[in-house]
Formats: C-alpha cells, sequence, structure tokens
C-alpha cells in the first residue's frame, strides 16, 4: 500500500509553547487513518498541518510526494483540490442555500454547465441522505444535517483525500453511528483516503483501518486497530479504559497555586 | 479522456477512453448533446477503455438522458469495468442508465 502522505519530524507552537514534538509518521493510501488522542493533544492542530493550513516550526509533510510545508499558496491550492474536509462545524455559508453551499467548489473550480452542477449537488445530498433539502438554508437544519450538508461540500469535487475533524461532535449516537457507515462506504467505493480526528471511541472501533494515537503532542501509537487494543501502553489504557488522569499535584502544591505563592 | 464517433452496423456508436473527469466532463457534454440535439433515437456508449469517471461524468450522462428521455431516445452503455460498474450500482444508477454487457447485446436489445 502506498502512503498518501508521509510526516516527519514535525514541530509546531504556538507562541513559545510546543504543540506538537517531533512526530513522525505515515498514512496508507486508500485506507482510513483515525488520529486519537484526548482533548488538547494536539490533534486538530495536526490535522491543520495536513491540510496546509498552518506552517510547522520544523519537519516536513509530503503529501503524494510532494512537501507541502514549503509550497506557496497556489501551489496548496492546487493540493487542497485534492482533499475535501470536514470541519467541527461544517462550515456552511449561511447566506446560501444547502444547493449553492455544495455548489460553489464547483461553480469555483471547474468549468461545468450549470446543468450539470445542479446534478451533481443532487446526487452528493443524495449521498448523504438530504435529499430534498437543496433550498433550505443551514439556520434551517439540525446538527446532524449540518455535517452531512458539509460532507456533501466535501465530496463536491470528488477528493483523492477526506479529513473529518470530530465528525461525531455533537451529535446523538444514532446519526453519528450513520456518518460512521457513511465514512466505511465512501472508503470501499471511492477507494478515498480517509483521515479522521476523533476521541469517540465507538467511531474509532468502526471505522479505523490503522490508528495513530497522540499525547501531549507526541505520538504513542501508530499501528492497526488490533495492535492498538492489545497495546500495554499505560496511556493508551487509560484511554480505551476511560480511566480518569491521576490527581498530578499534591494538596500543598494545589493550595500554593491558588494562594498565588 | 478521448472521444470518437463510430459507425457500427449502420448506428453511431460513442468510443470512450481514459478518465472522465471535471477537466474532461464539459468536452463529453458538447459532443454528447451534438449528437442528442439532432435527436438520435438510441446513442450506445462503449465504456470499455475508460478507466475512471467522476461524478461529473456521470452527472453529464444523468442530463443526456434526461434529454433524450424527453423525445424518446435511449442511452445504452456497454463493456462497463467492474470498478465503474460499482459506483453505478452504489448510486442506484444501474437501474437508472440501460446497461448491456458487449455491443452485440445492445444491438440485439
Amino acid at each position: 500500500m502506498e502512503n498518501a502522505i508521509e510526516v516527519a519530524g514535525l514541530v509546531t507552537h504556538y507562541g513559545e509553547r510546543e504543540i506538537l514534538k517531533n512526530i513522525s509518521f505515515s498514512i496508507a493510501g486508500g485506507m482510513t487513518t483515525v488520529i486519537l488522542g484526548g482533548s488538547g493533544c494536539g490533534k486538530s492542530t495536526l490535522l491543520k498541518h495536513l491540510i496546509g493550513l498552518l506552517k510547522p516550526t520544523g519537519g516536513h509533510i509530503l503529501f503524494q510526494g510532494k512537501d507541502i510545508t514549503v509550497m506557496d499558496e497556489d501551489e496548496l491550492n492546487e493540493v487542497r483540490r485534492k482533499m475535501g474536509i470536514l470541519f467541527q462545524g461544517s462550515a456552511l455559508l449561511n447566506s446560501m442555500t444547502v444547493l449553492d453551499n455544495v455548489a460553489l467548489p464547483m461553480r469555483e473550480h471547474t468549468k461545468l454547465k450549470d446543468s450539470t452542477i445542479q446534478i451533481m449537488v443532487r446526487m452528493k445530498l443524495d449521498l448523504v441522505g438530504l435529499s430534498g433539502f437543496e433550498g433550505f438554508y443551514p439556520s434551517q437544519l439540525s446538527g446532524g444535517m449540518k455535517k452531512r450538508a458539509g460532507l456533501a461540500r466535501a465530496l463536491a469535487l470528488d477528493p483523492e483525500m477526506l479529513f473529518f475533524d470530530e465528525p461525531s461532535a455533537g451529535l446523538d449516537p444514532v446519526t453519528a453511528a450513520g456518518l460512521d457507515e457513511l465514512i466505511v462506504k465512501l472508503k470501499k467505493v471511492f477507494k478515498m483516503t480517509i483521515v479522521v480526528v476523533t476521541h469517540e471511541l465507538p467511531s474509532v472501533f468502526t471505522i479505523a483501518d490503522y490508528v495513530i494515537m497522540l499525547d501531549a503532542g507526541r505520538v504513542i501509537f501508530c499501528g492497526t486497530l488490533d495492535g492498538l487494543k492489545a497495546s500495554d501502553n499505560p496511556r493508551i489504557r487509560m484511554f480505551l479504559e476511560r480511566q480518569p488522569e491521576q490527581e498530578s499535584y499534591s494538596p500543598d502544591d494545589y493550595f500554593r497555586i491558588i494562594a498565588g505563592e | 479522456m478521448n472521444i470518437t464517433v463510430a459507425v457500427y452496423r449502420g448506428k453511431k456508436v460513442v468510443e470512450l477512453s481514459g478518465d472522465i473527469d471535471m477537466y474532461s466532463s464539459p468536452e463529453l457534454r458538447e459532443h454528447l448533446m451534438a449528437l442528442i440535439r439532432r435527436k438520435v433515437p438510441s446513442l450506445p456508449v462503449n465504456f470499455g477503455n475508460v478507466s475512471y469517471i467522476d461524478s461529473s461524468g456521470i452527472a453529464t450522462f444523468v442530463e443526456g438522458l434526461k434529454c433524450m428521455k424527453s423525445y424518446g431516445g435511449r442511452l445504452q452503455f456497454f463493456g462497463i469495468p467492474e470498478g465503474i460498474m460499482e459506483i453505478l450500482r452504489f448510486s442506484k444508477l444501474d437501474r437508472v442508465f440501460e446497461i448491456y454487457g458487449n455491443i452485440e447485446d445492445v444491438f440485439d436489445s
């Protein structure tokens, strides 16, 4: 299996704070890779680097063999045409109907006639279970429907790679399971490379071929789902068994912190 | 993508090869619509050498079929590779388009 993305020695900072600490891994083409980790571990930051929205402090990210960390905006836009991205908040434009939201990338990036585009939009909306909602505005949709409309837009240009940032966040379990099923189908039928950032374990167990687990900005696991389940790394076991963090400081330390000593 | 129109047993047959994608679909639409505007009663399309079709290609054929249906015309596909067939099945379009194994099956229909 050829690698779609290779990350080597990635380091990034927000101000003085180091967020990603020299991380390296590969993402296999045509597979679903889940980037897993607790809140604040750096997984959304990593995703933003993979799609070229952030420049790292150090290291390289090869997308189909080309280093996106040194590309200018025009080169990055060309790469991003091959990527579909479903952001956490769906990022739909509220002043546009669902049809116009999904059609936007097609109108911006292709020379297709509008009659063809309208058929494509209806195909994408049917794929995500939103047939008949073309004329609705985002404010008229539920949270789950907005996610699916966002996914239809992410699929607009038939991307080779699809990125999801916390797709299940804010969804009920049934809607989240429907989205997981759709992710599995997209990989199978369209042979897409899919990267999902999440901390939802049921979702991970349904969709993942490979898992990259981050902890405090470092990769602590990179391998198959079975390998993750079998791992005896204490941090991984805590995550999989939903154990809380131990108190990190003593009562005396706590007193000193809140007393401002 | 390469598109040619051959004549087989006195009928026009569209021969396609390569990738049908966002870049090539406008050209496909132009050729297809030029034939459909002449109200050809049936239009066989050979997919045998098509390596890839994206949603813009499928939408172009849906548009073509819609136009042909308005005058009772038939759009007939044959020689579809399995990978493309899987996409048509997934989008339920295998039940919308007339699909045949080979050109002889088209002519026998």
